[in-house]
C-alpha cells in the first residue's frame, strides 16, 4: 500500500506535465494562427502598402543592404499575398476557375502538362471543398483533351459528359462518322450544372428532414398527425425520396434533375395512399414547396 | 412445412432448416471464436428473430417428457435460454463447448438457413481479410435503334448519363429468375455497420425444391419420397457461397471469390464452384437491368482481400480517380477543408515545408539535429538527402500510401511491353533492377498458375482498348526493336506503402519512379506500355 501510492502521484504528475504541455501547445498553435492572420491583414491593407513603397523609394540608396533586402521580402510577400486574395476573389465569384499542374510521372504524356479545373460548390451557405478534373493531351499529333484525374464523385455523370463533350479524336481507318470537335467550355458548364443540381438535391432533402424534425436532436419537431420517422436519399443520384411515417406508410418522391416532383406514391397497409400523398404533396410542383408545405402544417 | 415438394423456381425460404450433423454447419460453427459465437446466439434469441431461428423448448402442456439421458434439456423460455448463454458469455470456457450446446442443445432439429447466412457473416466480420474482392464496373448498353442491331454485339452505351440505381428487392427477384430453376440459393442481405455498402450472400444448393427436401440428408432414405432416394445427398460447400457487395452511390460491384474455396475440394467440386459462380454472375447485369435499360460489367483490374481499399478505388467518394500525389486534391479532413476554402484569407503553406509541419514528430527532431553544430559535413549531406526523399516520397504519394492507412493491396502485377532502352545511361535501369530484386524477395511463395491471369487479362485488354490503337500505339513496340516481356510483380501487406518507404528511405529514386508504383492508377494488374499503365485506368472512366 504504501508503495503504491507515491507511485501514482507521480503518475498523477506526470500526467499533469502531459496535460500542461498539450494545452500550451495548442496555445502556441492558436497564437501563431493568430500571428499570420494578423500579419496577412496587415500586409495587404493599402496604407501598409503605401509605407513600404515610400520606404523602399526613400531609402533605397542610403540604408545597409540587410534592411533592405527585408524590405524587398516583405513587398514580395506582399505581392504573393495579392495575388492569392485576386485568386480567392475569382474562386468565389466565377465558380469555375483553371490552374496548371504538372503531372509528377516521368512518364506522363505531353511533358507532364496538366489543365486542372476547379469547381467551387456552394450548398447550407458554406463553400464545399472543391472539385477538380485535371486534363491532359493523351493523343499524339492532337490537341484533343482527355480526362486524367478527378475528384468528382461516382454520383455525377463525368463520364458520360466527357463522351458527349470531349469525345476522342477519329481514328484514321474509321471515317464513318462526322468529324467530332471537342467543347471544353460546353464540358465544364455542364459539368458543373451536374454538381450544383446534384449538391440542391441533396440540401433540399436536408431541409426536408429538418422540417419534419429529423435533424435536430430534441424538441423543435412539428406536431404532425403521424409522426415522419426517416427522409432520405433512396439512389445515388438524390433524386428519389423515401419517406416513412411511424404507422408503417412509406412513399417515394421521385424528382427530376432540376427538383420538379415528377410523382410521388404512397404505399399503406391496404394498397395505395393517395389521401396521404395529396396531403404531403399540397399541390407542390416543386420539392421546395414541399418544405414550405411542411414548415406550414 | 409443406407436405408436398414440388420442383419450383422460387428461392429458398430462410427458416428451412439444416441437420445439425451436415458438415457445413459443423464447420460454419467451428470457425467463429467462442465471443462471437455467443453474441450470435443471444441475436438468434432475439424477440425478432423468433420466426427464423426458434430454440427447441420444452412445451408448457407436457411437462414430463423428460430424458434423462438427455445432457441439454430444452429450457422453459426464451428469458432463460438467454440467461444461460449470457452467463456463458461472463465466464471462460471452450468454443467447443458452445458449439456442442448449440447443435446438440438447443437448435438439435436443425438450424435455419438464415443462422447459417448469419454465422458466416459473423466469420467475415471477424476475419476481414478471409474473401478476395473483384471490382465490376456496371455499364449500360447501347438501346438498339433498329432490329438488325439487336442481333449483333453489345455495345456500351459512353453517352449515357444515367447513373445505375440498385432496389435490392426486384434485384433478388430479377436475379432468381435467371438462375436455373434446378439449382436453389438462399439469399440473405446484411449492412456491415462501418462500411457504406449493402452485402448479399449468396447461398447455393443443388436440388430443384425448396422444402425441407432440398437441405436435409434425413429424408433421403425414405422410400418413394418423389425418388430423391437416388440422387446422391445435397453437397453442401463452402464454395457455394458468393458475396456480393454494392457501395453506396456508386456504380460498381463487388464480387468475392473464396480464397479457400479450391483446396478442400476435388477438383470436379472446385469447376462446378467456379460455373455456378460464372452463373451467378452472368445473371448479376440481367438482374439490375431493367425494359430499355440494359447494364453490363466491365471488370476494372482490381482485385484484393481488403475491402476498404475497394471503397477508397471504386466507392462514392471522391478518391476514386485521385490516387497517388493527386490524393491531395481529394483530401476530406477538415484542415483541408479550411485551406481549400477561397474564403481563406491565408497563404497556403506548400507541403513539407517549415511552417506546415510544426506539429508532426519528425520535423522536431530533424530541427533539434539542425539546431546542434554539425562539424560533420557527411552528416548535413545525409540529411539533406533523407529530406529530399521524404519530399519526393510526398509528392509522388500525397496523403495516400501510408503504412497504417489500412487501405492496402497484397499483390500487384505488372507487364512491361516497353522495349529496352538501348541508351542506358538515360533510364533509370539500376532502380527498376532494384525493385525487382526486392519484389523476388518479397514473394515468398511465386505461384505459376496466377500468371496466367495476368496474360489473360491483358489480352482481354488487347482486345477491349480501342482508344490505346486509337492513338496509335499499337506499331510501336515492333519499330523500336528487342522488347524483352518483364514480369514484375510486388507482394505484401500493404504494397504501395512499402513502396513509398523504400521512397523514403533513398532507394528508390522518388523522381524517376513510374507513376504505376504510386498506386495512383487504381488497380492490381495491368501492362505498362511508354511506362504508363494501359487503357487511361487512373481517370476512373
Amino acid at each position: 500500500m504504501a508503495s503504491d501510492e507515491p507511485q501514482s502521484q507521480e503518475l498523477s504528475v506526470a500526467e499533469k506535465l502531459d496535460n500542461e504541455i498539450a494545452t500550451l501547445r495548442a496555445q502556441v498553435e492558436s497564437l501563431k494562427r493568430d500571428l499570420k492572420l494578423q500579419t496577412a491583414t496587415l500586409i495587404t491593407s493599402d496604407s501598409t502598402l503605401e509605407l513600404l513603397k515610400a520606404d523602399s523609394t526613400k531609402k533605397s540608396g542610403i540604408k545597409k543592404p540587410n534592411d533592405s533586402s527585408r524590405l524587398q521580402e516583405l513587398l514580395t510577400r506582399a505581392d504573393e499575398q495579392n495575388a492569392h486574395k485576386q485568386q480567392c476573389l475569382y474562386r468565389t465569384c466565377a465558380s469555375i476557375t483553371t490552374f496548371k499542374v504538372r503531372d509528377p510521372d516521368p512518364n506522363a504524356v505531353d511533358g507532364g502538362n496538366v489543365l486542372g479545373l476547379r469547381f467551387e460548390v456552394m450548398s447550407k451557405s458554406r463553400f464545399l471543398r472543391p472539385y477538380y478534373v485535371m486534363l491532359n493531351r493523351p493523343y499524339p499529333n492532337s490537341r484533343f483533351l482527355r480526362v486524367h484525374r478527378h475528384t468528382v464523385p461516382q454520383c455525377i455523370p463525368l463520364s458520360g459528359l466527357a463522351a458527349r463533350h470531349l469525345p476522342p479524336p477519329v481514328a484514321k481507318d474509321d471515317d464513318s462518322d462526322t468529324p467530332k470537335r471537342q467543347d471544353l467550355s460546353s464540358f465544364v458548364r455542364a459539368l458543373r450544372r451536374e454538381l450544383v443540381r446534384y449538391h440542391n438535391r441533396t440540401a433540399v432533402i436536408g431541409d426536408l428532414r429538418s422540417m419534419a424534425g429529423l435533424e435536430s436532436k430534441k424538441g423543435k419537431a412539428k406536431e404532425l398527425e403521424v409522426p415522419i420517422t426517416d427522409i432520405s436519399a433512396a439512389d445515388a443520384q438524390a433524386k428519389q425520396i423515401r419517406i416513412e411515417w411511424s404507422d408503417g406508410r412509406s412513399g417515394r418522391l421521385v424528382m427530376d434533375d432540376n427538383g420538379d416532383i415528377v410523382k410521388m406514391v404512397v404505399q399503406g397497409e391496404d394498397g395505395q395512399d393517395r389521401e396521404t400523398m395529396r396531403q404531403f404533396l399540397g399541390g407542390s410542383l416543386r420539392v421546395e414547396d414541399v418544405v414550405k408545405q411542411l414548415e406550414s402544417a | 412445412m409443406a407436405r408436398l415438394s414440388l420442383p419450383t423456381t422460387a428461392r429458398l425460404s430462410p427458416s428451412l432448416r439444416v441437420d445439425p450433423a451436415n458438415n457445413t454447419v459443423i464447420k460454419t460453427l467451428n470457425r467463429l471464436s467462442r465471443s462471437s459465437l455467443l453474441s450470435l446466439v443471444l441475436d438468434w434469441l432475439d424477440e425478432r428473430n423468433q420466426y427464423l431461428c426458434p430454440p427447441l423448448l420444452r412445451r408448457p402442456e407436457a411437462p414430463d417428457e423428460d430424458d434423462e439421458d438427455d445432457f441439454y434439456p430444452p429450457a422453459e423460455s426464451l428469458e432463460e435460454l438467454r440467461g444461460l448463454y449470457e452467463s456463458m458469455q461472463a465466464r471462460k470456457g471452450g468454443r467447443r463447448e458452445v458449439v456442442d450446446r448449440i447443435l446438440e442443445g438447443d437448435w438439435r432439429y436443425g438450424l435455419s438457413l438464415y443462422q447459417l447466412a448469419m454465422a458466416d457473416l459473423q466469420y467475415l466480420y471477424d476475419h476481414p481479410g478471409s474473401l478476395k474482392w473483384t471490382a465490376y464496373r456496371i455499364q449500360q448498353l447501347k438501346t438498339p435503334a433498329h432490329e438488325d442491331d439487336a442481333e449483333g454485339p453489345e455495345r456500351t452505351d459512353k453517352e449515357s448519363l444515367t447513373v445505375p440505381r440498385f432496389h435490392p428487392s426486384t434485384f433478388l427477384q430479377n436475379l432468381q429468375a435467371e438462375v436455373l430453376p434446378d439449382v436453389k440459393a438462399h439469399y440473405n442481405f446484411d449492412r456491415p455497420k462501418d462500411m457504406p455498402l449493402l452485402l448479399l450472400r449468396i447461398f447455393i444448393i443443388d436440388s430443384p425444391y425448396n422444402t425441407d427436401l432440398a437441405v436435409s440428408t434425413r429424408h433421403r432414405g425414405r422410400p418413394g419420397s418423389n425418388g430423391s432416394s437416388k440422387s446422391p445427398t445435397t453437397s453442401f460447400d463452402a464454395s457455394r457461397t458468393i458475396y456480393i457487395a454494392f457501395p453506396d452511390a456508386s456504380p460498381h460491384i463487388y464480387i468475392s471469390k473464396s480464397a479457400t474455396g479450391g483446396a478442400a475440394s476435388s477438383a470436379g467440386a472446385a469447376g462446378e464452384a467456379k460455373s455456378l459462380r460464372a452463373l451467378i454472375v452472368e445473371g448479376i447485369p440481367k438482374a439490375l437491368s431493367r425494359p430499355r435499360e440494359r447494364y453490363t460489367l466491365k471488370g476494372t483490374n482490381l482485385t484484393t482481400k481488403n475491402i476498404s481499399t475497394m471503397l477508397a478505388v471504386k466507392g462514392a467518394g471522391r478518391t476514386n480517380a485521385a490516387g497517388g500525389g493527386w490524393s491531395i486534391y481529394a483530401g476530406t479532413g477538415t484542415s483541408d477543408l479550411k485551406t481549400d476554402s477561397p474564403l481563406q484569407t491565408l497563404l497556403p503553406t506548400p507541403p513539407l515545408s517549415d511552417a506546415s509541419n510544426t506539429d508532426t514528430d519528425k520535423p522536431d527532431t530533424d530541427s533539434r539535429k539542425r539546431r546542434r553544430p554539425t562539424s560533420d559535413p557527411t552528416d548535413v549531406e545525409d540529411e539533406k538527402q533523407a529530406k529530399q526523399a521524404r519530399l519526393a516520397a510526398q509528392a509522388r504519394f500525397g496523403n495516400s500510401a501510408k503504412v497504417d492507412d489500412g487501405k492496402g493491396i497484397e499483390r500487384l502485377d505488372v507487364l512491361i511491353e516497353d522495349p529496352f532502352p538501348t541508351d542506358v545511361a538515360n533510364f533509370s535501369d539500376e532502380d527498376e533492377s532494384e525493385v525487382q530484386d526486392r519484389a523476388a524477395l518479397l514473394s515468398r511463395n511465386s505461384s505459376k498458375g496466377r500468371r496466367s491471369t495476368l496474360n489473360l487479362s491483358t489480352m482481354l485488354d488487347n482486345q477491349e482498348n480501342v482508344d490505346d490503337n486509337r492513338a496509335g500505339r499499337s506499331g510501336e513496340r515492333d519499330r523500336k526493336g528487342w522488347a524483352p516481356q518483364v514480369r514484375v510483380s510486388f507482394h505484401g501487406s500493404h504494397v504501395f506503402a512499402g513502396i513509398r518507404q523504400l521512397v523514403e528511405a533513398g532507394i528508390i529514386d522518388g523522381e524517376k519512379m513510374p507513376g504505376w508504383m504510386t498506386g495512383e492508377e487504381g488497380v492490381t494488374i495491368g501492362a505498362v506500355r511508354n511506362g504508363r499503365i494501359k487503357g487511361f485506368k487512373g481517370s476512373g472512366l
